[in-house]
Order: structure tokens, then C-alpha cells, then sequence
């Protein structure tokens, strides 16, 4: 299907067991699909094996076996182009900011002549317009954040993958971070699969909520958030929805953990 | 007294100590065999006096660096590539043990009986004894990679150039920095040694020379003034150098 920009079929992902005595599985069986420009969220507990599942979705883990699908949308590229924003920025600290940005466009082929404008636009979009030859060690963690959530947007990715990337952050920067991103998809639309333990983060800012149990790493629901954007943190209806899931979550992990 | 509390008073106190020990010392003997302070000074003087004391000192540094440059472009090559590469690193690392446990001062005898009176035997002798070490040294820095980095240039698809210019060189630098001060010092020292053994001019040559002579005081006038070029070349060429590659880690006064 054309419209569908990341296809998951039947993965299925081994670990050794902790002791060496055989092994068990992380992820069993997942299948899952994200449409074009939609805003999945994967809510799981820690450890579940949601950053395995995304690192598998990178690249920089093997699978052993199922299929990862990623359309890439542009023609000439026929490698798609995957954006990550990890827990922890990740920036190349004795770059600036703007060479940490154009690092990212350089390894994927853009032209050198649109570098500039790229790192114009996005570093503006996520707000840190005249950081552009800061170091990163230069600027606050919530910052370095952005730079490397700018990192991932400008290099115009078919899939954005996110790991928890607020985690790290104080509650207040976090909570700020995550309207401030409400507000750059209303301006940039990748296709976004963004992995959290935080029901109320993943009802906040998707249109498609995974749930996921453990051992092994199954998605026993799957639900729209119909609520129209931008929301308000403080909406009603969210803290609604949040509740019901809570208790559907907890349903499910009793059971998981029996 | 306000002096006795300042912080440089013991170490003004510990050089003006030496040199009164020494002053007195040469009292008892020849002043060619343990010239006083004043009379080393006048030594140093008339040495930097004549146009070519620099030529000697250019020739000296001339193959010091000649051999740094390349101990440093061949160790830190092999350090990356043994880092990067566990064949690379079971091919040659029982060669670098044998490098770094052979006696350096054979080396020194070795490069002359090879090359003779030539540039290339100190060269030879500085290359085999320091790069082995700037090896061993880039190769451990190469363990301290952090993989979370190579993970985001893979994940962004990083070509091999970028990975190894703008990720790996760079977090091995305090390592490669940290190489070339001491390499620089041992450079220099072997290089001297090198010298002394046979070459037709250099400071090691005026070394041995004025040895021939019973002049302990102009070995030491030789020693004293090329120790305080090492010295200034440090401070002004290295460290500099060093805190300007490194001045991205300057960390915001909040």
C-alpha cells in the first residue's frame, strides 16, 4: 500500500537469556503499520523492548526474522531516510551546531547547496534561531535536545523515530518540549514513531496509540486519538482517555507478570 | 610578612635555595669542570653569540621534528586501523610489544652502524622508539569510542570519511595530544643521544665534542639552552595548540 510509510510484518527478535542458558524473545510475532505523515506512539513499560524495536527499525540491530518495510518517498533516493532523536541528544559536542546539522545532511546526500537553508529553517523552527555556531556543551540539555530534534527533521526523514526523547529532561523543559513539538508538526508533517512509557505524553501528541505488553513485546491494542491538533495539555478529554488506558494497561501487565 | 604568605614564595625560595647550593659547590672546583651560575650564563651567551650555534640547533630540530611528525602520523594510523580493525590489531601488536621492550639505546647504536652520518639515523632511532608508543596509545584511546555516537552516524548513514574525520579522530584527540607532548620529549632526548654517537653536526655532536675536551661546562651551557627551547616550544607552540583544538569543551558559565 502506497500510503503506508513504515510496514511491519511477523518480527520477531531473540536475546540471550541472562545466565546463558538458552534464549528468550524480546519482540514475538509484531506486525504493525504506520501511515504516511500520521503520528504513532508505541507506550510500553520499561523495558518491553520498544528501543530494540526502533533500533531494529534503524538498522543497528539485526532481527531474526519478519520484515521492516520503509517507503522511501523520494524517487531518486532509494534508501529511505530515517531521522532518530534518541533519549539523550547524541551531538557531535566539538561541532557547532550548525556543523552538527549539516553532518546529518552531508551522510544522506543533500545538496550542499540547500544546506544552508535547511539549517536556517529548522534550528528557527525549533527555536534556536542564532545558535547556529554555539557549541552544544554551550547550551542546556533542553537545547541540545532541540538541536538534535532540528538534526532530525532537516534531513526531511520517511520516518522520524523518537526514543523517549524528553525523558531526560526536567518536567518543566520536558512539558514545554512537547507543545513546542505540537507546534513544529504544524509546520513540518514526517511520518513520526515515537516510543515512551508515558500514557499522557503518547495521548498528548499522536493520532495512533500502540500498546505494548512484555515478554515478549506485543501490541494488544491499537487506538485513534480523534482529539483534533494543536491540544491543550490540560484538555479533559485527555486525561479521560489516559485513565481508561491506565486500566486496560494494568489489566493486561497482571496478567503479563503472573 | 606578607611575603612569606604569598603563593610563589616557596618556589622562589626552592630556586634561590639551588642556586646558592650550586654557587657554593663550584666553589671547590674548576670552573670548566662546575662552573658557577654567573660563569654558566657568560657560556650560554658566547655559544648564542656565534651565527653558527644555529645552525647546529636548526639541524637538531630539523631531524626532531622530522622524527615527531612521522611517529605521530605513523602511530596514530596504526592506532586508529588496530582500533578499528581486530586483524590489523593481532597482526601488529606483538610487533609493537617487541618495538616498545627492545632497549632504546640500541637502537641509537643500530641507526648509526645503518644509515651512518646522516639525517636518517636519528630520524630512524626517534621513529622506531616513539612511534610504537603513539600507537599503543591511540589504540587505547580507540576502546573509549563511544558507541552511541557511531550508532547515530549509522543510523543517519554517515559515509566512512565523515565516521572517521568528524566522529572517531575527534574523540581521540586528548589521546593523540596527549602522545605527542611526551613523544615530543622523548623525541628530543633520543635524538640527542643519536647524535652523540655519530653525526657530522647537531647538538649532540657538541655534546660529545666538548666531552673529548673535559668541558663539563659547555655540555651543560649545550644542555641548558637547548632544554629551554624544548621547553619554549612547549609552552608556546603545544599548549596552545592544544587548548585551541580543545577550546569546544569550554562549558557555559550558567
Amino acid at each position: 500500500m502506497a500510503s503506508q510509510a513504515v510496514v511491519i510484518e511477523g518480527l520477531s527478535k531473540k536475546f540471550p537469556a541472562p545466565g546463558g542458558l538458552g534464549e528468550f524473545a524480546v519482540i514475538d510475532a509484531l506486525s504493525l503499520q504506520i501511515a504516511r505523515g500520521s503520528f504513532a506512539s508505541i507506550v510500553g513499560p520499561s523495558g518491553c523492548g520498544k528501543s530494540t524495536l526502533l533500533n531494529i527499525i534503524a538498522g543497528i540491530e539485526p532481527h531474526d526474522s519478519g520484515e521492516v518495510r520503509i517507503a522511501a518517498q523520494d524517487e531518486a533516493n532509494t534508501q529511505a531516510r530515517i531521522g532518530y532523536v534518541f533519549q539523550s541528544p547524541r551531538l557531535l559536542n566539538w561541532l557547532t551546531v550548525e556543523d552538527n546539522i549539516k553532518f546529518a545532511l552531508e551522510a544522506q546526500n543533500i545538496r550542499r547547496a540547500d544546506w544552508d537553508e535547511r539549517v536556517r529553517k529548522y534550528l528557527d523552527m525549533v527555536g534556536l534561531a542564532g545558535q547556529e555556531r554555539n557549541f552544544p556543551l554551550k547550551l542546556s540539555g533542553g537545547m541540545q535536545q532541540r538541536v538534535a530534534i532540528a538534526r532530525a527533521f532537516a534531513i526531511e526523514p520517511d520516518i522520524l523515530l523518537m526514543d523517549e526523547p524528553f525523558s531526560h529532561l526536567d518536567e518543566i523543559t520536558a512539558r514545554k518540549m512537547r507543545i513546542d513539538l505540537m507546534r513544529i508538526l504544524e509546520r513540518a508533517r514526517p511520518t513520526i514513531l515515537f516510543v515512551t512509557h508515558s500514557l499522557r505524553e503518547a495521548v498528548f501528541l499522536s493520532e495512533e496509540v500502540y500498546m505494548m505488553s512484555v515478554k515478549p513485546a506485543r501490541i494488544f491494542k491499537h487506538l485513534r486519538v480523534e482529539i483534533p491538533r494543536p491540544r491543550e495539555p490540560e484538555d479533559p478529554r485527555l486525561f479521560d482517555l489516559e485513565k481508561d488506558l491506565v486500566k486496560e494497561f494494568f489489566a493486561v501487565l497482571e496478567q503479563a507478570y503472573r | 610578612m606578607k611575603i612569606f604568605r604569598s603563593e610563589a614564595f616557596p618556589g622562589v625560595l626552592s630556586a634561590a635555595g639551588l642556586l646558592l647550593l650550586w654557587k657554593a659547590a663550584s666553589l671547590f672546583f674548576l670552573p670548566t669542570f662546575l662552573p658557577a651560575p654567573l660563569e654558566l650564563a657568560g657560556q650560554i651567551i658566547s655559544i648564542f653569540s656565534s651565527a653558527s650555534a644555529y645552525l647546529v640547533i636548526g639541524k637538531t630540530l630539523e631531524r626532531v621534528f622530522a622524527g615527531l611528525i612521522l611517529s605521530m602520523l605513523l602511530g596514530a594510523a596504526l592506532g586508529l586501523g588496530m582500533g578499528l580493525r581486530r586483524a590489523v590489531a593481532s597482526f601488529f601488536d606483538s610487533w609493537i610489544m617487541v618495538l616498545l621492550t627492545f632497549p632504546s639505546i640500541s637502537w641509537a647504536f643500530l641507526a648509526v652502524l645503518w644509515f651512518g652520518l646522516s639525517d636518517a639515523a636519528p630520524i630512524f632511532a626517534v621513529v622506531l622508539i616513539v612511534f610504537p608508543y603513539v600507537a599503543m596509545n591511540v589504540w587505547e584511546g580507540t576502546k573509549a569510542l563511544d558507541k552511541d555516537l557511531t550508532d547515530m552516524a549509522t543510523v543517519f548513514r554517515a559515509k566512512r570519511s565523515q565516521l572517521l574525520r568528524k566522529v572517531f579522530i575527534p574523540q581521540l584527540m586528548p589521546y593523540i595530544f596527549s602522545s605527542l607532548r611526551i613523544s615530543f620529549a622523548l623525541a628530543w632526548k633520543i635524538a640527542l643521544v643519536s647524535e652523540a654517537f655519530g653525526a657530522d653536526r647537531g647538538v649532540g655532536k657538541e655534546l660529545t665534542y666538548w666531552f673529548q675536551g673535559s668541558r663539563a661546562d659547555m655540555m651543560l651551557a649545550w644542555g641548558a639552552s637547548f632544554m629551554a627551547l624544548m621547553v619554549l616550544i612547549d609552552a608556546l607552540v603545544l599548549r596552545p595548540w592544544e587548548n585551541r583544538v580543545f577550546s569546544w569543551r569550554q562549558v557555559a558559565a550558567t
